[in-house]
């Protein structure tokens, strides 16, 4: 029983941190349509950025994080204006941002391995290694504490979209796009800050993952197919969703790590989403669309 | 595949004079080709074969890939999971049964093409994005089975014996054998585009529900296009993995696989016929111009997203598109 209570706590712990990942994944979707699969490799960039912070400079991870915002928005605009607004007209426009997400992603990828090798990396803080006992329990410091901070970030998100004007923009947006500029919603300059919020939201976590997880460049790919899974059964474009998909399937891969092998832990993740494409391929919270 | 050909207005009025040089073009370079191992005197006899069997292979990939993500529009982002699963059909069935891979290839394209079929009933429920993360999904799937899998030994995979032909011409059945695929793929390519089944795949790409409405089946048609599609990625994949004398997941089912068949295809130009052709080998050269004179594989794949960033934003209708497009494409290409 405890190992039972164990297990499921380490799931809660890391599912909190897949959460973090999923939504600004998730916001980008519901807000332009466009599925960023270049969103795993940004948050390796964030995890260079909080490891060499922290290797170079001392800092540490979690004050990485708040830095990580501001640093991670205006790259995400700068790139939104870039490359978005030229295939914006496109009749294939799903279609279109999923390719060049798929180029970037690799670009990004490359000049990682080129820059900083494909090396191993953690940044090695004083609390990744330790942990909390209640009982027997043990509760790992370093998985905590990126647990906290995620917490806090998707409930600043979550009152952002709610109280905030933008927010409102934002949400009238993921309801429907065509209605919301009929109202007077600039619907550019809410896809431009919410593909920001999305990449701020990815360096955030890139920086928790610098010390939780070793990564190296093409880990990414790995981390994105665990996300896509998330956002699909969460229903694409929720967030809710996606955070509690990111909870439910953590816990399942903890427990198929305990009871079977770590090896096949991530087919909880594509198993789950095979399941969820046969029975209800909306998702859990996704609205139904007629395409 | 019902075999109804739809003759385009165009294809009326250019008929007779200009096809018959197109033929002859077209012959020309078929001969080149199919004589290149002849050309023993070659200062780089061996690597001209060799770049030549991987375009020829990719070739036949891209155009298998251009059926489902060019007519019928349903990207694919893990479709060298056939490729994979070609290649360890063809090797089991070496190792375990001594029957060599240039016999079982048919075979082992049959087994991709009914696990193509299985995977499309679950999801063609999906539509659009859903869809292309579920290819994702189950190039992984397949990646994690495979590498877990030890009866076909795991990580390691498998070893392979030598082909048993004669070391100087060792490479020759290799090049022919991905010759006749390449061809072979590039005729199905064809008339899938010309048959009515085409014209269903591009009204499915063009807009699914008014095609439905119109009376198509589309999720008959769709099935068909993914198992057609997966067909001949896993005869070259049986076909390769005997070339190569291992099959090791790592070296079918990495994702940068994946990426080759999207670039060539955008490249070249999706939808049309000839365009996964030119892509392939305009992207395979590419390839070894950069790993020649840039080296390095880090910087190659940071490269190749470039080249596909910037298709994507200033070239999206590819080579042939656009060639279409300003009335300049030559006859001898327009296959569509």
């Amino acid at each position: 029983m405890t190992n039972f209570v164990q297990v499921v706590i380490l799931g809660l712990l890391l599912g909190g941190v897949y959460a973090l990942m999923a939504s600004g994944l998730t916001l980008i979707f519901g807000v332009m349509r466009v599925v960023n699969l270049a969103h795993a490799a940004f948050i390796i960039v964030g995890a260079y950025f909080g490891y060499y912070l922290y290797e170079g400079l001392g800092i540490d991870p979690l004050i990485s994080m708040v830095l990580a915002l501001p640093v991670f928005f205006l790259f995400g605009v700068a790139l939104y204006r870039i490359l978005f607004p030229r295939i914006e007209g496109s009749e294939r426009f799903g279609e279109m941002t999923v390719l060049l997400t798929f180029g970037l992603a690799f670009f990004f990828e490359g000049l990682m391995s080129f820059f900083f090798t494909g090396i191993f990396r953690t940044a090695s803080t004083g609390y990744s290694t330790d942990a909390f006992f209640i009982g027997d329990i043990f509760i790992p410091k370093g998985q905590l504490f990126a647990v906290t901070a995620s917490a806090i970030l998707l409930i600043g998100l979550w009152a952002f979209l709610k109280y905030s004007r933008i927010g409102y923009g934002v949400r009238a947006t993921m309801q429907n796009r065509d209605a919301a500029q009929l109202v007077g919603v600039n619907v550019r300059s809410v896809s431009t800050i919410s593909f920001g919020i999305g990449m701020a939201l990815a360096g955030a976590a890139g920086t928790l993952v610098s010390f939780l997880f070793a990564f190296f460049p093409s880990r990414h790919w790995q981390w994105l197919a665990i996300l896509l899974a998330l956002i699909v059964v969460g229903g694409m474009g929720s967030i809710k969703g996606a955070v509690i998909a990111a909870l439910g399937l953590a816990v399942l891969s903890s427990l198929v790590t305990d009871q079977i092998s770590p090896e096949w832990a991530p087919m909880s993740f594509y198993g789950v989403l095979f399941l969820m494409l046969m029975i209800r391929p909306q998702g859990l919270f996704g609205k139904k669309v007629r395409i | 595949m019902t075999d109804v050909r739809t003759p385009t207005p165009e294809a009326a009025v250019t008929s007779s004079e200009p096809n018959r040089s197109r033929w002859i073009v077209l012959a020309v370079v078929l001969a080149f080709v199919a004589l290149l191992p002849f050309a023993r005197w070659l200062e780089s006899y061996n690597y001209v074969l060799q770049v030549g069997t991987i375009i020829l292979m990719w070739v036949a990939m891209a155009s298998s890939w251009n059926i489902l993500g060019g007519y019928t529009g349903y990207t694919s982002l893990g479709h060298n999971v056939f490729f994979g699963i070609g290649a360890y059909v063809g090797g089991m069935l070496l190792v375990e049964a001594g029957i060599s891979p240039f016999i079982t290839a048919p075979l082992a394209g049959l087994v991709a093409m009914i696990t193509g079929a299985i995977v499309g009933l679950i999801t063609f429920r999906a539509k659009g994005p859903a869809f292309i993360i579920s290819t994702i999904a189950l190039l992984l799937v397949i990646f994690l089975l495979l590498d877990n899998w030890e009866y076909v030994g795991g990580a390691n995979g498998l070893s392979l014996p030598l082909a048993p032909f004669e070391l100087s011409w060792v490479k020759v059945p290799f090049y022919y054998g991905m010759l006749v695929s390449a061809v072979l793929a590039v005729l199905l390519g064809y008339r899938v585009a010309h048959s009515k089944m085409g014209l269903a795949l591009r009204a499915i790409a063009a807009d699914e529900v008014k095609a439905e409405v119109a009376g198509i089946d589309t999720r008959r048609f769709k099935l068909m296009a993914y198992a057609l599609s997966a067909f001949f990625p896993g005869v070259v994949g049986a076909i390769w993995g005997y070339s190569l004398t291992y099959v090791r997941p790592t070296a079918f089912f990495a994702i940068s696989v994946a990426a080759q068949f999207v670039l060539m295809s955008i490249i070249g130009g999706r939808g049309t016929v000839a365009g996964p052709v030119i892509g392939a080998a305009f992207i395979i050269m590419l390839n070894e111009l950069s790993v020649t004179y840039l080296g390095g594989s880090e910087i190659n794949l940071a490269f190749t997203g470039l080249i596909m960033v910037l298709a994507l934003l200033f070239f999206p209708l590819g080579l042939v598109g656009t060639l279409r497009a300003t009335n300049k494409l030559p006859g001898w290409l327009d296959w569509d």
